[in-house]
This record gives C-alpha cells, structure tokens and sequence, in this order.
C-alpha cells in the first residue's frame, strides 16, 4: 500500500488518548493486532492481516483475503464481541502500479459498541475478467447500493449480488470513470435504447398469478425477471388481472422525484407491490474531480455537495485533511465553525421539512420555512460572500476574519428562527390531515434501519440514539450541554417531527457558545505552508510572497496516509475517506454521503404503500441529490 | 452461508455455525404516533388557522413588515463581502495593476482565467496582461482568484446583474473587468482587506478577549457560576480561548 | 397571423396584434423549472416570500411542458439527463424560450467531467445565460427581466424557433467524445 506514513505529522494511532479516537484506544493498548482475536481466531491464519496500530492509521485495519470475506462479515457482525451492525461505506481504490490492483475498503461501525474497523480486501485484476469479490448483500442491506457503485466506478464484479448493473453513469457508458487510466474528460452519448432496464422484486408467489397474497409475501425477497418500463414487466403466463395491475413510471423530471430520481413502480391497483429506483440524474463526477485539483480546490467541490447545508461537507472536509497534515484549526475558526455548521443544520431541517410539507399540499408551511433560511442565508453572505455556496472554510481554518457583526446576527438569529417553527409546529404537528397522511407511512424499525445503513435524524426517529457529535465528539460538541432526540415510530410524522426538535437543540447550542463568548486568536492557521500568509505581509515581505506563491502554484502538500473521519452532517454520519500520496492532490477521496443508503431503502419503504405514500416519504427522508450522487 | 463461488480459492472454509445475532439494543418494531381525541376531532386544526390568519392580519395592517424585496426598484443590502462580477484594479494613472504573474489562472479551479502576458515598457513592473479573460460561464465565483492575487489587482464587486444572450458576450476582457472600477465604492465586493471594517474589527477584537477574561475571573471567584456548567473543561490558563479541538 | 396578414394585405393588424401578443407573453412567463441541483434550491428562494416572482406575473410555476412557455434549467445536466431535457424541450409548444441559469447549465461550470455535459447549448437552442453558482435570486430575476426584453426584440420569434429546429435537424449530434478543455 502507498499510504504508509512514517512522517511525524501522521495523525493519531489508534492507542493514543486523542478522545476522538476513544473507541479504538477502549479496544486494547495493545492496538490493532490483538482486537477481536475470538473473530479471528475463527479463520485460517494469513486470511486476516492486522495492519499494526503503530503504521499510524486512524482506525483498527484489517487486510483481508477476499475468500473469507462473505464469512468474515457475518461473524464481524453477529459476534457478540464484535457487532459491526453498520456497513458505513464500500470505496473502491485503484493502486495500477501493484500487483494486486485495485482494493475494496469497508468501513463498519458499530452502534452499540461505538467501535469502527476497517476491512480492506485486495483484489487482482486478471486478464480475462473483471476482479471478482463476494457481495455483502446478504450480511448488510446497505452493501447493495454501495457495491453497484464500485462495480460502476472500477469494474469489480460481486458475485451474489441482487442486481449488479451501473448506478451513477449511465448505460451507454463504457470503462470504469474512477480507474486511474481513465482519462477525467472522455465522454459517452447516452441513446434512447441504452436506457436503464428496471430490476424489480417482485414477491415470491407474485409471477404464479397469486396477486392477492401480496401483503403476506411482502418479506420473502425473490428475484424477479428483468423487465422493461412497459407492459412487459411481467410475463405472459401473469396476465390474469392485467386490468388491476400496471408499471408506472415517475420522473426524472417530476416535481415528486425533486428532478433528479426515477422511480418505476409496479402497481396493483393502487398499491406498490414492487419497485426500481434509477439515480444518477445528477452524477457530476465529485471523486474524479477530487483528484485533479488540489487539497485546497476541492472545497468549491465539497459545498455542492449537500448544497442544503454547504458549511458542513466543508467543515467535515477541512477537518479531515487538517487531520492528515496533524494541524488544527485555531479556536475561533473552530468556534465559529460549529456555530454556522448548526445554522446550517438548522437550513436543512429548514429545506427538508418545508419541501415535504409541500409533496403533503402544505404550501403556506414552506413559506414559513424559508424565512429562516433566508435570515441565514444572510448571516452566511456576510462572512463570506455567497449565500448557498459558501466555501468559508480552508484547511486550517477559514478564508476570512468573521464579520465585525457577527456575534449581533448570530443573536438576532437566535430571535428569528424559534417562531416560525412554532408556527409550523402549530400548523402540522397535531393536525390531523397531516397526521392521517404520515403517520405510519414508510415505518421502519431501528433494527433494520441499521442494517440498511442509516445514520442521522432518520435513524434517530426509529430509535436509536446515534449522532456522531455525541459519539465521536469533535469542535465543541463536548463542551456544550445538548440532547439527541429520538422518538420510536420510524415513520415519515417522526422524520418531520425530529427535524424540529432538532432544530431547537441546535439553537441551543448556537446560544451556549455565544454566551460563552468569541474566542481571541487568528482565523486561521499560521503555517505557511498550509494558509496563505496575511495579505500584508505577503505584499511587503519577502518571505512571505515567497511562500504565497509556493503555496498557490505548487498546492499543499499533504503527507502520505490515509484516513476516514465522521461528522454528523444535516442527514447523518458524513464521513471522507481521504487516501494522500504525498503530492498536492488528493490520490482518492471518496465521500459517505449520509443519504446515500438511506435512498437505497427508498423501494423498500414504499413497497406496500400507495403512490401518494411514495411521494411524500421521499420528501420525509431528504434526500440531496449532490451527495447522493456526486 | 451465502457465499458465492470464488474463482481460485485457495484453500476449504472452516464451516461457521450461522449464529443467531444477538438482540439488538434498539428497536425492531415501530411505536407510530397515537392520535388523542382531540386530534381525531380535528379540534387543533383552530389552532392552525389562527396561526395563518394572525399573518395575514399583520401583513394586511403593516405592510411595512412584509419581507418581500421589490427587486428591480429596491435591492437586498448585501454585505461587502459579496462575490460579484469581477473587477480589474487599475494604478493611479489608469493603467491596469495586473502583473501577469498568472496566479489567479493557477488557483482558479474551473480554469476560467485566460492571461496573456506581454513586456511592460516600465521596468519596475516588467509584465503586464496583453489579453485579460474571465469566463463568466465557467466561473463559478469562488473567490479563490482575489486569495491568490498577490497585487490586490483582481477584486470582485458586488454587482449580481449578470445575463447573457449568446456566448460571445460572455467572455469578458480587460475593457469589462477595468469598467466596474469607475463606479463608486459601495460597489466592491469580495477583496483581501476591508478598510471600513478595520475599526468595527479592532471592537470585536477587544471584546473577544474581554469576554473571556470576564468568564475566567467569574469563575476564580467562587459562587459565581458565568461560564456555563457544561462548559465544565474551561478555557486553559494561559490562553485566552475555550477549549481547543481534539486534534 | 401570416395568414392574416396574407389575406388582408395590410400590415397594422399582424404589428398591433404581436404587440398585443409580446405584451400579454412578457407579464406572464410560465416557467418549467427544470431544476436538478443547487440552482434548483436558489430557484425556490427565488419563488418564496422574499423575492416572489409572482411580481412578474411567473408565479404558475407549471411542471408540465405543455403548459409553460419558458424553460428554466437550474442546476447541472449530465449525460444521462441530456435526453430527458431534450425530450422536454421538445414537448413544449411555441413560442418557447429557455434561461440557463448557473454555471453548471451554461458551460457545465468547474465540471470538466466524464459525465456531464458542458453546457445545455450542446442539445438545446439558450436565449438568456444567467452566470453564477448558483446565481442569486435577483441575478435570476434579472435574466427573466433581460429575456422580456428580448421578447420585444424578437420580432421573428415564431420563424426563429422554426429555424432552428431546422437547424437542429441539418446539423449532426455534436461529437461529445472529446470536449475542449
């Protein structure tokens, strides 16, 4: 592996007292090397190979053979010692110059251990096929979509898997984009008969012609044929109540898809039997833009991200390379990084609750809603200029001073913000039109919520208390008294309700750390080698020009490493897997967007329902098309 | 075991008991909202409505407080930091400050800056920009351009009024970008330094500090709790800063 | 009205009745937001109460392309959403027009990418680029008061979009294998 820092600057090792890195540190001093040996004392010695804690990693790593893969998962998951319930991310790795070239890292988490590992499994490329792995669909639910998008991004083959076919670049695509031969410009024309063939599960029993029994059906997962949009999704022999039964298709341009899904749906009668969805409407190439700019120009890139609540894939970005280069952020940057990172928050519940109160027929509550943003919108311009697409952060701190009027907005925020939520909250929480349409519509319990992958307010509304802030504190979360709502039905009423209690505990924190005061101090780092120099010094001195110019033509220089780090985004755990080869651009960076594996429900979660529960759980879930797809 | 067949496997599998996972520590079921008798009544919808016709009284009554910004007639008092159209400085004598140094082309990352650099006849400058272009399509303002200008001679305005109609227009050259500068300036936008900030500034330096010094002196004397009690690691002595980060 | 014009012989009808027509068509653009990413979010501010566009008489925010006579495209196309937007387009009825609005739509912005497509003008006539990224409410709203004016200005409209539909046919797909960069 490229990433073997021996450099000073490396962040934590996992044995360390660095409290972000507890979990790991709790797991043994000994470090990586003796942790879960019940696990792996279960496996043929050399399958399993612990990366020593001392290579410098931020979490325990496993290299595995990808034989034992498939078993491996399930015992990491059901072992009691162990219990990775959570598969966070698959991210695929092109290394052309090894011999084993490409790499498949799973990062698992577990919740109630609050432990994370690694798994990294090499795979050869062969001659005559694509390198093959064993799919996790089985042990993970979340592995589904996650595996789709390395097979379409590197060409590894998963066998097992349900529907291994491309999910971000379209059908008429030919290579693999994220292959380091790939050039970042070659384009493909999509045509009209290259478009994507819908994978529908259909219930067992369902092709029999037994279509009454299927809500008793509903759980047993069956392979359905392949089946176009039109009358032929379903065979000839099926066609005794055609009348009732029909494939409906929705999108990509329609106002209930929010522009940029597509949803095919088999109906019986009015209910959803059976469902595909197709992304990739919005797949603008992130990762492979990632590795063609350097550190300090990819963070235009990562506020168009979730474009909701840019300031936090900023803060999330920035902390992770601050972390590579071992720096941190001044406390006045930190300060106001997480003040503006709940603001944003608090925008994004904004977003979400008012665009799904709209699919309800809500309009007046979107008004509501947007007044905040709006007032937001104007806190976030005047410290750096723009309102939707703020690139405020840098590594190392922020682009510029705060506002001298920071502190006075923040307050009057603090003033504005509470009575349009209550107006909302007065409209919609004990009405029972809204009530009638959400409640119970697209539940789904904590248990399974987990195997699907979720994290963030939707997670927390099926039960489970997970927020990385709580569990992994960083900025100032730890200092600060807050709560992490949680409510139990699982459903779109407490997605929606959530989002408001947490736009409370939001403002609570905001108004703590304005209490506590502005902390002294730069904005931003003072090493020349990561921030540019003070514009004073960079036109009068020497040196400093020097530096300025070194830093922009030739970028920041990033020691060799690699890391994965969490931030709880607006829609859950937003995490970047950042791999340096010690050059000024990034060698991969691959992003766990929060509502990724949450929209990989989505068919799941609608399967039953009628096309108006479709509808309006979609909008309950908040799904951002620019991290879903990137 | 679902485990797929593997090309080359190099050696039998250990047979792994499937183990029943252990319970989970969160919920497998769903417990959805329960409607109490008055919702089912639609009693709270009065509730509702109120909320919706106190707006629209005050709306009607004050139409001062409306939020609506007339736009074409009246505009949105943007900060000064706004990222508008860009704007080439000039030097006193008119000519342009750009020294072709080519930074801002470097930084940019939509690669929207075409410079051509030519020879000044003044020594002390050497080069000056032949051909000065901006994308404005392309562009997708950043900012990163003024960061990177070491001669403050690329600002941005805070001019939003921008439409095209044909692609030719919209690369803009150095007889564009000089023009903004000859208006007044309430309309500069993003640059490196705010001169009118520098007092306002220099306040909420002090009072950065003198915040924390009003806490920490609090908190030496007992019975007087001013920081608040969560914020239970408190700035270290020394530094006048709440707890850093965890690196 | 070139029939009528041809049967009458005067030329004062088809002017006062064009007039009639831009007059009624600038007060009410009915716009298709065809909107895919964060100029879509712009876009909604710019429909919410504080920059109300219902003040230019573009409040009949209308999803069908049958019912709108001006195409909004806010936020980046990719290949794979090329055909859906062309296919749309197609679908409205003239007389037509289509703002581009934000840096992804016109010029495919800083994606120089494998996937998306470097400007909307690759498969569909623009009349009005608005920059920006995304642009703000009233750089929107500035390109909707631009396109007006352009509506007085083009007298040839209804020959225009017959024009260039005949274009669109002579001229071949455009080779996307290898965009300039």
């Amino acid at each position: 592996m490229p990433p073997t820092p021996t450099t000073p600057t490396t962040p934590a090792t996992p044995a360390t007292a660095d409290p972000t890195a507890a979990p790991y540190a709790a797991s043994g001093a000994a470090g990586a090397v003796a942790l879960y040996e019940g696990v792996r004392s279960k496996f043929p010695a050399g399958s399993i190979t612990p990366v020593p804690a001392d290579a410098g990693l931020d979490q325990p790593t496993w290299i595995v053979q990808r034989e034992v893969l498939a078993d491996l998962a399930r015992e990491l998951r059901d072992n009691r010692e162990t219990r990775f319930d959570l598969l966070m991310d698959v991210a695929g790795v092109d290394f052309p110059d090894r011999s084993e070239r490409f790499e498949a890292v799973y990062h698992l988490y577990s919740v109630p251990r609050n432990a994370r590992l690694r798994l990294k499994v090499p795979v050869a490329e062969s001659a005559e096929s694509d390198p093959v792995l064993p799919s996790l669909v089985p042990v993970w639910n979340a592995a589904n979509w996650a595996e789709r998008e390395v097979f379409d991004m590197f060409g590894l083959r998963f066998t097992g898997h349900p529907n291994l076919s491309r999910l971000l670049c379209h059908e008429a695509f030919q290579g693999h984009a994220l292959r380091k031969d790939y050039d970042s410009a070659r384009r493909w024309i999509l045509t009209e008969d290259k478009i994507y063939k819908p994978h529908f599960d259909l219930p067992a029993g369902y092709l029999a012609g037994q279509g009454g029994q299927v809500q008793a059906a509903a759980s047993t997962e069956a392979q359905g044929t392949p089946a176009t949009p039109e009358t032929s999704a379903l065979p000839e022999n099926a066609d005794d109540d055609l009348f009732e039964r029909m494939t409906i298709n929705i999108g990509p341009s329609h106002p209930a898809m929010h522009g940029t899904f597509r949803l095919m749906a088999v109906l019986d009668g009015e209910t959803i039997i059976a469902s595909d969805m197709e992304i990739g409407y919005l797949h603008r190439c992130f990762e492979k833009m990632c590795e063609t700019h350097t550190w300090q120009q990819v963070i235009p890139y990562t506020d168009r991200l979730n474009y909701c609540s840019s300031f936090i894939n900023n803060v999330a970005y920035c902390r992770t390379v601050e972390r590579l280069l071992g720096i941190e952020a001044p406390p006045r940057a930190v300060w106001a990084r997480t003040i503006l990172s709940e603001f944003s928050r608090i925008m994004d519940h904004c977003v979400c609750n008012g665009t799904t109160l709209v699919d309800a027929g809500g309009l007046t509550n979107f008004w509501y809603m947007f007044q905040p943003r709006e007032e937001i919108y104007g806190l976030l311009e005047s410290c750096c200029g723009a309102r939707l697409t703020v690139s405020y952060c840098r590594i190392g701190g922020l682009s510029q001073e705060l506002p001298p009027d920071f502190m006075a907005r923040c307050r009057r925020l603090l003033e504005i913000i509470p009575p349009f939520v209550t107006d909302v909250e007065k409209l919609c929480d004990h009405n029972r039109i809204w009530l009638d349409r959400a409640v119970g519509v697209a539940a789904i319990s904590g248990a399974e919520a987990v195997n699907w992958g979720w994290t963030g307010p939707c997670l927390r509304a099926s039960g489970v208390p997970f927020d990385v802030r709580r569990a992994q504190p960083y900025d100032l979360y730890d200092t600060v008294e807050w709560d992490v709502p949680v409510l139990y039905g699982g459903d779109v009423y407490d997605r929606y309700r959530i989002r408001n209690l947490e736009i409370r505990q939001s403002l609570r924190i905001i108004r703590q750390l304005l209490d506590r005061g502005m902390p002294g101090g730069g904005f931003i780092v003072d090493d020349p080698h990561v921030a540019l120099p003070p514009k004073e010094k960079a036109y009068n001195e020497m040196e400093a020009m020097i530096y300025h110019f070194k830093l922009i033509m030739d970028g920041i220089q990033v020691p060799e490493g690699e890391l994965y780090l969490p931030t709880e985004g607006a829609n859950g755990e937003l995490g970047f897997y950042v791999l340096s080869d010690g050059t000024a651009k990034p060698y991969r960076i691959k992003v766990r967007p929060p509502c990724f594996p949450i929209m990989s429900t989505f068919t799941k979660l609608i399967r039953g329902g009628s096309v108006s529960d479709a509808v309006i759980s979609l909008g309950g879930l908040n799904v951002v098309a620019g991290e879903l797809e990137r | 075991m679902n485990t797929a067949p593997m090309p080359q496997a190099p050696q039998a599998l250990p047979a792994i008991p499937a183990a029943e996972p252990p319970p989970a520590p969160y919920p497998t079921t769903t417990r959805p909202y329960r409607q109490s008798m008055a919702e089912r009544l639609y009693l709270p919808l009065v509730g509702g409505l109120m909320v919706t016709l106190r707006h629209f009284l005050l709306n009607l009554f004050h139409p001062g407080r409306m939020l609506t910004i007339e736009y074409p007639e009246e505009r949105r008092s943007y900060s000064h930091r706004f990222r508008g159209h860009h704007i080439l400085t000039t030097r006193p004598d008119g000519s342009v400050r750009c020294v072709a140094c080519y930074l801002c082309a470097q930084a940019c990352p939509a690669e929207c800056i075409h410079i051509e650099a030519a020879e000044h006849p003044d020594v002390n400058i050497e080069k000056y920009p032949v051909v000065y272009e901006i994308d404005m399509l392309r562009c997708v303002f950043c900012g990163y351009c003024v960061d990177a200008c070491p001669e403050e001679a690329i600002i941005m305005s805070n001019n939003y009024d921008m439409a095209y109609f044909n692609r030719d227009q919209t690369i803009v050259g150095k007889a564009d970008l000089m023009k903004p500068y000859t208006f007044d300036d309430g309309q500069l936008g993003y640059r490196p330094r705010y001169p009118e900030e520098e007092a306002e500034r220099a306040k909420m330096r002090r009072e950065a500090f003198s915040l924390v010094e009003a806490a920490r002196r609090a908190r030496q004397e007992p019975g007087v709790p001013a920081v608040p009690a969560a914020a239970s690691a408190p700035p270290a002595a020394g530094s006048p800063a709440p707890p850093a980060p965890p690196p | 009205m070139k029939a009528v014009t041809a049967t009458t012989g005067e030329s004062w009808i088809t002017t006062t009745f064009e007039k009639l027509e831009d007059w009624s068509q600038r007060f009410s653009f009915w716009p298709f937001p065809f909107g895919t990413a964060c100029c879509a979010i712009e876009f909604m501010s710019t429909v919410s109460s504080h920059y109300d566009l219902a003040r230019f008489g573009s409040e009949v925010v209308r999803f069908s392309p049958r019912q709108s006579d001006v195409l909004l495209v806010a936020g980046t196309i990719n290949d794979k959403m090329a055909p859906v937007l062309k296919k749309i387009y197609d679908q409205m009825a003239d007389p037509k027009w289509v703002i581009s609005m934000g840096a992804c739509a016109c010029s495919g912005g800083f994606y120089r990418a494998y996937h998306v497509m470097q400007g909307i003008d690759e498969v569909i006539p623009v009349d009005v680029y608005v920059p920006g990224c995304p642009p703000t409410p009233e750089g929107l709203m500035y390109g909707i008061l631009q396109l007006r004016e352009k509506v007085v200005r083009d007298r040839e409209r209804l020959g225009r979009a017959a024009d260039a539909r005949a274009k669109e046919r002579s001229s071949e797909q455009p080779d996307l294998g290898a965009p300039e960069i």
